[in-house]
C-alpha cells in the first residue's frame, strides 16, 4: 500500500489546489493507517498516566512549588500536568487513538471480510496442503465409502462445517469453524470508539452537582421540573460502634404530587428521569437543630432541676414556673461582630452552641437571651427574677449531602462495555480453523489422504485436533 | 471473630503447597511418573483447601472474603493455582508445576505473616457494601440474603483472576527466557531441558494473556460501574484506577505487537515481564505508594 499512494501523490501533484489538498488527506490518512502508531500512542498513553499518578492532581499551585521547586512547576503549570487527564496533549494522545482505531477500521478491515465472507469460492488445491506446515500424508486402508463417511463424521463431531468437491482421481473436502473468531478484534475497536463517544458526551452534557438537604427541606431537580425532598437522614452502626451505612429517605415531588418515595444509601443512589442522587456527605446544620434541653436553675439551689425539651420553633411551658420558653435561633460555633453587632457562627462545627429564647410570662415577652452550652450563666435567661435558664443539651438537625449526577454518555459507556466483552469471547476464544484433505485412491483398498489446515492463533491445541482427525480418518475412531 | 476454620484450612494449604512443591520437583529430578501423579493429586488438595479457606472465611466474616490484603493474596494465589492446573490438563506439562507451587509456597508464607491489620476480617464500610438486589431479593427466598454479593466483589475476583493470568504468563516468559537462551546455545542443563520447547512457552505465555487481558478488563468495568453506584461518576482517575488502565495499555500493546507485528519470542517475553511489572505495581505499590480511593485491591 505505501508504493500505492506515493505514486498517487506524484500524479496528483500536478493537478493543482483541491487535488493538493486531496493529496495531504491522503498523507494524513496514511499517517493514521498505522499500527507503530498504535504502539506508540498506547505506550505513550501508558507512560503519561503513570506521570499522572506521580506529580498528585488537582493540588493548589503551591503545593508543587514546595515540592518541585519554581521551574518544574512552571513546567507543570505550562503543560497542565496539574490537571493532566484534562490537558490538551493527553486529550490530543485520546483523538489520535480514535483516529488510528477509525482509519484503520477503514482500511484494514474490509478486506479482511471480504476475503472471509468469500471463503467458500476459494478454489481447492491439493498442493496447498503440501504447502502447509502441519500438512501430512497417510495412507488409510479401507472401503471407499467407509472412507468418505469417516471424513464427513469427524468434522460433524468436531463442529466444522464441511464443503466436498469431486476432482479427478478423488476428492477434497475443506472444513471451517469459528469465523466469527476473526471478527472478535472488530467488535473490540468498535467497542472503544463507543466507550470513548460516551465518554465525550459525558464531558459536554454531563451535569455534576452536590447539595446539603436539611431533614424536611425541598430543594429543585437540575432541570427544574421536578422537587425532591428530604424526609429522613440516618446512620446504621455495627455493635462494635463502627458505621455501617448512611441512610436517606427521598421523596420526589412533581407537580405537587408526590411521585416516589426511595431510601437512598452508599452504593444504592436514586434515578429519576436522568439524573441519580447519591448519599456521598452528612452533618449537623449550624444554624439549625431539632430540639434544645434546657434546665431550670432555681436560685440558691445547687442543683438544676430536671431538664425539658423545646422543640424549634415552638414554645413549652418551663415545668413549676408561670414561663414559656421559645427557641428561636441557634449557632454552632458562636461568633459575635463587635462593629456590626451581627451574630453568627464561624464555622458549621459546633465548636461552641448557643441557643437564642424568648421568655415569655402568659401573653407577655419577657426577655430574649442568648443560652452558651459550655458558659452556663454568663447571660440572666430571665432578668430579675429568681430564675435562670440553662442549655443543657440538643438533638441537631441533620442534613444530608446528596451527590446529583446526570451523565448521559453513561449508558453509550457501558453498551461498548459490553460489545468490548462480546469481542473479547470472540477474538481469544473463538479460533478460526480452516481444514483441507484430500483423498485419492492409491490401490485396492487403499487410500492417500492429505490433510493439513490453518488456524488464526492458538496452534498449540490444532496441532493436536489435527492429530486426533488424522486418526479418526484413519482407525475410525479416536484415539483416547 | 472466631476465625478457627479458616485458619486451619490455611495450615493445611500452606503445608500441601510446599510439599506439592517437592513432589512436583521430584518428578522432575527422577522422571518417575508415580511422582508426577502425586505431585498433581496434592495440586488439586490444595485447590480445594485454598477454596475452603475463602468459603470459611466469608462463613465466618459475613462478606465476601476480598475485602483485605491477606484475603486478596489467598485469592490471588487460588487463581494461580486454578490455571495452572487447567494449563496443566489441557497441555500435560508437569514440570512447570515446581515452579509454580513454590511460588504458590512463597505466597502463602508472605500472607501469613502479614501484620495483623492486613488480616484482620472488618466489617465492611459504607462504600464497600455493594449487593447486587436482584441477588438479594432471589436469596431471600432461601434466607440467605446475607449471602449476597455485588459489583465490588465481582471486580475484585475477577480483577484477580486477570492478575493470576498474568503471573502465569509472566512465570512463562521468564522460562522462555531461559530455555530460549539455552537453546540457542545449544548447550542445556539437566532443568532446562525437561521443560517445554521454547515455542510451546512463548505461545502458552501468549495464552495466558489472552485469559489474563479479559478478566483484567471485566474488572475494569466492573469496577467502573461499581463506582458509578458508590461516588456518582464511573471513572475518576484515582491512581489505583490509572495504574489499571496503564496495565491494561500495555497488555493492549503486547497483543498488538504479537498479532500485528509479529513480536514474538524474546520481544514478547520482555513486554510480558514490563506488563508484569506494572501489575505488582497495581497490586501492591499503588496503595502504599501513592494516595487514593482504593483501601488495597
Ligand atoms: C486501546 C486500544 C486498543 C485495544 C484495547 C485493542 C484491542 C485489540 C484486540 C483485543 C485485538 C485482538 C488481539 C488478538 O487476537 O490477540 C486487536 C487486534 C488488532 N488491532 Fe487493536 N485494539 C486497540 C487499538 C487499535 C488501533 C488504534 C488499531 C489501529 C491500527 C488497532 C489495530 C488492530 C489490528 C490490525 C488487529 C489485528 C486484527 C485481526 O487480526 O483481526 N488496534 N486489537
Amino acid at each position: 500500500m505505501p508504493d500505492k499512494s506515493k505514486k498517487g501523490q506524484a500524479h496528483q501533484i500536478e493537478g493543482g489546489g483541491a487535488s493538493r489538498l486531496k493529496t495531504l488527506g491522503s498523507k494524513v490518512w496514511y499517517f493514521f493507517n498505522s499500527l507503530k502508531l498504535t504502539l506508540t500512542v498506547l505506550i505513550s498513553l501508558a507512560v503519561m498516566s503513570v506521570l499522572g499518578t506521580v506529580v498528585e492532581q488537582n493540588q493548589p499551585i503551591a503545593s508543587y512549588a514546595a515540592k518541585y521547586g519554581a521551574a518544574w512547576t512552571k513546567l507543570i503549570v505550562y503543560m497542565r500536568v496539574y490537571d493532566m487527564y484534562h490537558s490538551w496533549w493527553f486529550l490530543l494522545l485520546l483523538v489520535m487513538l480514535t483516529l488510528n482505531i477509525v482509519v484503520c477500521t477503514f482500511e484494514r478491515f474490509p478486506p479482511k471480510w471480504k476475503s472471509l465472507l468469500n471463503h467458500k469460492k476459494d478454489k481447492f488445491d491439493p498442493k496447498l496442503i503440501d504447502r502447509l506446515s502441519n500438512g501430512r500424508t497417510f495412507i488409510v486402508e479401507a472401503t471407499a465409502v467407509s472412507v468418505r463417511q469417516r471424513v464427513q463424521e469427524v468434522f460433524k463431531k468436531k463442529g466444522y462445517k464441511v464443503m466436498t468437491f469431486d476432482e479427478a482421481g478423488g476428492y477434497g473436502v475443506y472444513a471451517w469453524k469459528g469465523i466469527i473468531g476473526r471478527f472478535g478484534s472488530d467488535f473490540t475497536h468498535i467497542s472503544l470508539l463507543l466507550i470513548l463517544i460516551g465518554s465525550m458526551l459525558g464531558t459536554a452534557y454531563g451535569y455534576k452537582g452536590y447539595k446539603d438537604l436539611n431533614v424536611g427541606s425541598v430543594m429543585d431537580s437540575p432541570s427544574g421540573d421536578y422537587k425532591l425532598r428530604l424526609d429522613k437522614f440516618w446512620i446504621d452502626y455495627y455493635d462494635s460502634g463502627q458505621i455501617r451505612q448512611y441512610n436517606s429517605v427521598l421523596t420526589v415531588i412533581e407537580d405537587g404530587k408526590e411521585v416516589l418515595t426511595k431510601q437512598i444509601w452508599v452504593n444504592e443512589p436514586l434515578y429519576y428521569k436522568g439524573t441519580r442522587f447519591y448519599q456521598s456527605n452528612y452533618g449537623a446544620a449550624w444554624d439549625k437543630i431539632e430540639q434544645a434541653y434546657l434546665a431550670l436553675y432555681r436560685k440558691g439551689a445547687d442543683k438544676s432541676e430536671k431538664p425539658f425539651t423545646v422543640k424549634w420553633g415552638e414554645s413549652a411551658a418551663v415545668p413549676g414556673t408561670r414561663y414559656s420558653v421559645k427557641l428561636t435561633g441557634y449557632a454552632a460555633d458562636f461568633y459575635y461582630d463587635e462593629k456590626t453587632r451581627a451574630m453568627g457562627s464561624i464555622s458549621a462545627d459546633p465548636n461552641n452552641p448557643v441557643v437564642l429564647v424568648e421568655v415569655w410570662e402568659g401573653k407577655k415577652p419577657v426577655s430574649s437571651s442568648l443560652l452558651f452550652q459550655k458558659y452556663p450563666g454568663i447571660f440572666p435567661a430571665i432578668p430579675g427574677s429568681n430564675y435562670d435558664l440553662a442549655f443543657v443539651n440538643y438533638r441537631p438537625t441533620l442534613f444530608s449531602g446528596l451527590s446529583i449526577n446526570n451523565d448521559p454518555g453513561t449508558n453509550v459507556v457501558w453498551a461498548g462495555s459490553i460489545v468490548m466483552g462480546l469481542g473479547f469471547v470472540f477474538a481469544f476464544f473463538v479460533y478460526h480453523r480452516r481444514v483441507w484433505v484430500f483423498v485419492a485412491a492409491s490401490g485396492e483398498g487403499e487410500w492417500d489422504v492429505k490433510l493439513g489446515g490453518m488456524i488464526n492463533k492458538n496452534q498449540l491445541i490444532f496441532d493436536r485436533e489435527l492429530k486426533d482427525i488424522a486418526g479418526f480418518i484413519s482407525t475410525g475412531k479416536f484415539r483416547s | 471473630m472466631k476465625m478457627i476454620m479458616s485458619l486451619m484450612f490455611f495450615t493445611f494449604s500452606f503445608s500441601f503447597y510446599f510439599v506439592a512443591a517437592f513432589f512436583y520437583l521430584g518428578f522432575w529430578v527422577f522422571k518417575k511418573k508415580w511422582l508426577g501423579q502425586c505431585a498433581t493429586a496434592l495440586a488439586y488438595i490444595t485447590l480445594l483447601s485454598t477454596t475452603m479457606v475463602l468459603v470459611s472465611r466469608a462463613a465466618e466474616s459475613g462478606h465476601a472474603p476480598f475485602s483485605n490484603l491477606y484475603e486478596s493474596m489467598v485469592l490471588f494465589v487460588w487463581a494461580i493455582n486454578l490455571g495452572y492446573l487447567v494449563m496443566e490438563y489441557r497441555h500435560k506439562f508437569k514440570v512447570i508445576g515446581a515452579f509454580v507451587m513454590t511460588i504458590e509456597f512463597v505466597a502463602m508464607l508472605s500472607a501469613s505473616l502479614l501484620p495483623y491489620k492486613f488480616k484482620s476480617a472488618e466489617p465492611l464500610n459504607p462504600a464497600l457494601q455493594s449487593k447486587w438486589n436482584w441477588l438479594v431479593d432471589l436469596l431471600r427466598h432461601a434466607g440467605l440474603e446475607k449471602y449476597a454479593i455485588g459489583w465490588l466483589d465481582f471486580h475484585v475476583f475477577t480483577t484477580f483472576v486477570g492478575y493470576a493470568a498474568f503471573a502465569i504468563s509472566f512465570g512463562l516468559s521468564i522460562m522462555y527466557m531461559l530455555k530460549d537462551r539455552s537453546e540457542r546455545r545449544g548447550a542445556q542443563g539437566a532443568f532446562v531441558a525437561a521443560v517445554p520447547d521454547a515455542y510451546t512457552l512463548d505461545e502458552l505465555g501468549y495464552r495466558a494473556i489472552a485469559w489474563g487481558f479479559p478478566f483484567l478488563s471485566v474488572g475494569i468495568v466492573s469496577g467502573a460501574v461499581w463506582a458509578n453506584y458508590a461516588w456518582g461518576t464511573y471513572w475518576s482517575w484515582d491512581p489505583k484506577e490509572t495504574w489499571s488502565l496503564v496495565t491494561w495499555l500495555i497488555y493492549a500493546a503486547y497483543l498488538h505487537a504479537r498479532v500485528t507485528r509479529g513480536w514474538r519470542g524474546r520481544r514478547a517475553a520482555i513486554l510480558s515481564l514490563i506488563g508484569f511489572i506494572a501489575v505488582i505495581f497495581l497490586y501492591w505499590g499503588v496503595s502504599f505508594v501513592l494516595p487514593g480511593l482504593h483501601a488495597y485491591a
